[in-house]
């Protein structure tokens, strides 16, 4: 029993270690794309375009301009009318445009409320908003309100309020997902495509048993990944906290990649040829990362969307993973995770292994 | 004056050529045969004649000479090529009067009178005149090829290149498709090079090219070519013992062949010939097979498998249709027929690999109602299935480990057997290269050889002797004969090379999902006295069918 279970594993591992392109997409997917994924998405403004039109006398407006500079601003630049200026924001020299006209010279002057008009560019919606945040926190500073409250904010589970690591780790669970469904799908595919699945089928073995061999050794594979990516981007790279224990986070991990495995062999199941694997999985992997979480809130979901989520291993998964790195939930609390993951790992493992996985 | 001259013509792909330094030319009418395996050559030759493949070397036709696919641009409104493969140049949801417009629309030709008498009559010539408006999906195999044909044919091209046209059809289509063929050379003066699989069409070529390794072994018309053999050709019989132990002479399908002269009297030779004789003359020797008999005991039942009405659907398709079939202990049958003709799906409903519409099934004599009744004789049945499915990121020698494994072979009885089977089915000089390297021969050997693992009691062989060379085809009929002798092995074989139906002891004829002929071969011949070979019989069959 045990012997022809680990003859698939071993000889799964070695067919990936000697394709060579494989291990150059596996090695890169948990390495650079994890790290540029972290590094390259800026919510905070950086090199902002800023373009002004001053029909004042310079005083005030010099003021507030000097406040926008390196690295969120670039030097801000002069046009000589709102004309000009709204051009240039149609063809994207400038992201945020700001009008100093007369009236608000002589109404800041006089004591009246005084209007400051600004162009934004809401296509680039994150990074011209941060700005309008930035220079209505810079008025609120020249107007110093009779009001004498003063927030003090306690940053909770994310002291730096740091989100490169967030979108590090996330990025890490959405390629463990697709890795691992992609690379399970591809390896029964290729042996549906070659016909060897069909002499599987016809071996004295319990198809079940090269089943779950074959889905073992991707789960390996994926798990490799994983540790090289905690190891090189996560912990090294990004200096991400763990708070919880990193043992559970690796169970999780494991049980999380053999539930996807789950969708990988029902994706092998319904799909002919590799090209197939490739589109189904895009098109299964989609809703699924949607409705994990990962990129809107579930709370602010519809509530038909909300249910639907419930059914993503993925939501599971990204839920547990933050916990136990930023919230350093006990394990205990993590039990419901792990249910979810498992509860939907049984369910599509038992509709593949009816799927592909018999003879009549 | 339209005539071809190939002059010392090479394509040579990345690694390997494909064809050396070929040189031929063909005159208006004639048509031009090309006969060898599968890689010797023949499709490389015909794309770049065709001017759609790089070459070197130089191509003229009616006097203008090309010797690039560019240079022959000019000319392709006058070339017609159909490659190889049933349906390839089809649409499936064209009807067959859209696939003549499309085809006559994308060659721009003028639609006026004459162009539509010419669609007329090809498309009764094909026999397609009441199906115009089925879709080609839906056409059988021998339909959809006279379809490719004749769309090929739309624009009168007067240098018509057809790869293989015939391979894998039933043989009344394909007299058919020869029945066009002729005539239309015969109107329009049209040059053909036409390549196929099988032999016995070579007799309907004006003259004959055969191909061997990238190069052309012979040339001339059927006749000319099997005297040059004639004196090689003997009545079968034992060949001499040598001190070697590589063979000298050959002794295949009731005759031998030799360079030397051998005691048995001379015998009337086929193309075949041409092939033995040639690897004779190239010392081209062949390892001695041999199979000593198994290690395990195994009783061999009376009946080994029993079908009883056995049906498949695939939606309104019947793909077998209330199929009988029995196959004995220490039997050869071939199920024979043209593809499409549901072999492959028997043998599949057989194994459990599709589920059993309608029918019942014995298996070495247990009646088949679930897959658990299957698991215990799974380790009695062995299955090579179509384009031998193994391991291309193994060696031959690690797909061989593997498969042992997988049956729970001691690793030593494992490694034993194995290289036992790599010295008598001739595989050793081969054991650490992937199978992508190797020779369709040699792989067709080293796929039985990992399906006799086990040691089964039965052989399910689903075509393994496609687009593989006469000789290797030998070899492989014989390794079966012997398997048999020395087994006691059952073997069910399914081919679309109806000449092989000679090497089996019971035929088993389909024809689009039904049973035709069942019978032993001796029956058959006594039942047809004026047949000559096995396709003459094959067509009586198909002619009362239709």
């Amino acid at each position: 029993m045990n012997r022809v279970f680990w003859v698939v594993f071993g000889k799964e591992i070695f067919g990936f270690l000697r394709s060579a392109g494989l291990v150059a997409v596996v090695l890169y997917a948990f390495t650079a794309d994890i790290y540029i994924a972290g590094k390259g998405i800026q919510i905070k403004p950086r090199n902002v375009k800023i373009g002004y039109v001053d029909d004042t006398g310079g005083g005030i407006s010099r003021k507030i301009l000097s406040h926008l500079h390196r690295p969120e601003f670039l030097k801000p630049r002069r046009f000589n009318s709102q004309k000009a200026l709204s051009r240039a924001i149609f063809n994207k020299e400038i992201l945020v445009g700001i009008l100093f006209d007369q009236d608000f010279e002589k109404d800041f002057r006089q004591g009246r409320k005084a209007q400051l008009n600004l162009l934004l560019d809401a296509t680039a919606a994150s990074q011209s908003f941060t700005t309008l945040g930035y220079l209505q926190n810079i008025v609120m500073d020249f107007s110093k309100p009779n009001f004498p409250v003063v927030i003090k904010s306690h940053k909770l589970f994310n002291q730096n309020a740091d989100n490169h690591t967030f979108m590090a780790l996330t990025e890490m669970l959405s390629v463990t997902t697709l890795l691992i469904v992609i690379l399970t799908a591809v390896v029964f595919v290729r042996e549906k495509e070659e016909g060897t699945w069909d002499i599987m089928l016809l071996m004295p073995v319990d198809p079940k048993l090269i089943i779950l061999a074959k889905s073992l050794s991707q789960v390996m594979i994926v798990m490799a990944g994983v540790i090289l990516a905690l190891g090189f981007v996560i912990f090294g790279a990004f200096n991400t906290p763990m708070n919880g224990s990193f043992w559970a986070f690796i169970l999780l991990t494991f049980f999380y990649s053999f539930s996807s495995a789950g969708i990988g062999l029902f994706v092998a199941a319904v799909s002919k040829s590799t090209m197939q694997v490739a589109q189904l999985s895009i098109i299964i992997m989609m809703p699924l990362i949607f409705l994990s979480g990962a990129w809107t809130p579930i709370y602010a979901m519809h509530p038909i969307l909300q249910f639907l989520s419930l059914f993503s291993p993925l939501r599971y998964y990204i839920e547990g993973s933050e916990s136990i790195f930023f919230r350093g939930t006990a394990f205990v609390d993590l039990l419901p995770y792990f249910g979810g993951v498992l509860v939907l790992g049984v369910l599509l493992y038992w509709y593949g292994f009816r799927k592909i996985g018999k003879l009549f | 004056m339209a005539g071809l001259e190939v002059r010392d013509v090479t394509v040579s792909y990345k690694k390997k050529v494909a064809i050396r330094k070929v040189s031929f030319d063909a005159k208006a009418g004639e048509i031009i045969g090309m006969i060898g395996a599968d890689g010797a050559g023949k499709s490389s030759l015909m794309h770049a004649v065709a001017g759609v493949l790089r070459f070197e070397g130089e191509v003229s036709y009616g006097g203008r000479v090309y010797r690039s696919p560019k240079e022959a641009e000019a000319l392709k409104t006058e070339f017609g090529l159909m490659p190889q493969g049933i349906g390839l140049v089809l649409y499936e949801t064209l009807t067959v009067a859209e696939h003549l417009d499309f085809f006559a629309h994308i060659r721009s030709l003028r639609q006026d009178a004459a162009f539509r008498d010419y669609r007329q009559k090809l498309l009764h010539m094909a026999g397609l005149s009441d199906f115009a408006d089925r879709q080609a999906g839906k056409l059988s195999g021998g339909m959809m090829q006279k379809l490719s044909l004749i769309c090929t044919l739309l624009h009168r091209p007067k240098l018509l290149i057809l790869d293989e046209p015939t391979t894998g059809v039933d043989p009344l289509s394909r007299l058919e498709l020869w029945d066009i063929l002729d005539s239309i050379r015969k109107e329009e003066g049209t040059i053909a090079l036409v390549s196929t699989a099988y032999m016995q069409e070579a007799a309907k070529m004006d003259r004959i090219l055969l191909f061997d390794e990238g190069e052309i072994i012979a040339m001339g018309t059927g006749e000319t070519l099997i005297d040059s053999v004639r004196e090689y050709t003997f009545e079968a019989g034992k060949c001499p013992e040598k001190s070697s132990s590589d063979t000298a002479c050959f002794s295949f399908d009731k005759r031998s062949y030799s360079l030397d002269p051998l005691p048995s009297p001379h015998v009337e030779p086929t193309l075949e010939a041409l092939f033995f004789v040639n690897a004779l003359r190239k010392k081209r020797t062949l390892p001695r097979l041999e199979i000593e008999a198994r290690e395990s005991k195994t009783e061999i039942p009376e009946t080994v498998m029993e079908a009883r009405g056995l049906t498949k659907r695939f939606g309104d398709f019947t793909a077998n249709d209330h199929i009988d079939m029995r196959l004995k202990g220490g039997e050869i049958v071939g199920l024979l027929g043209a593809n499409g003709a549901g072999k492959t799906t028997f043998i599949k409903m057989l194994l459990g690999l599709y589920p059993i519409d309608e029918g019942g099934l014995t298996l070495l004599g247990k009646s088949i109602r679930s897959s658990d009744d299957r698991q215990a004789l799974k380790a009695k049945i062995g299955y090579v299935s179509q384009h031998f499915a193994l391991y291309k990121d193994m060696t031959v020698r690690e797909n061989l480990i593997y498969f042992a494994n997988m049956h729970r072979i001691p690793l030593s009885t494992a490694i034993k057997r194995i290289n036992r089977y790599a010295r008598e089915l001739g595989f050793n000089d081969y054991m650490d290269h992937s199978p992508n390297e190797l020779p369709l021969g040699i792989n067709q050997r080293f796929s039985v050889a990992a399906a006799l693992l086990h040691e089964p009691v039965v052989l399910f062989l689903d075509e393994p002797t496609s687009g593989v060379d006469t000789i290797a085809r030998a070899q492989f009929w014989e390794m079966l004969h012997r398997l048999k002798a020395s087994w006691g092995i059952s073997i069910l074989i399914t081919t679309h090379y109806m000449s092989e139906a000679e090497y089996c002891d019971r035929v088993v004829l389909m024809r689009q999902g039904r049973k035709i002929a069942d019978d032993t071969v001796e029956a058959l011949y006594a039942g047809h006295p004026d047949a000559k070979n096995f396709e003459d019989i094959f067509l009586s069959y198909y002619r009362s069918e239709t």
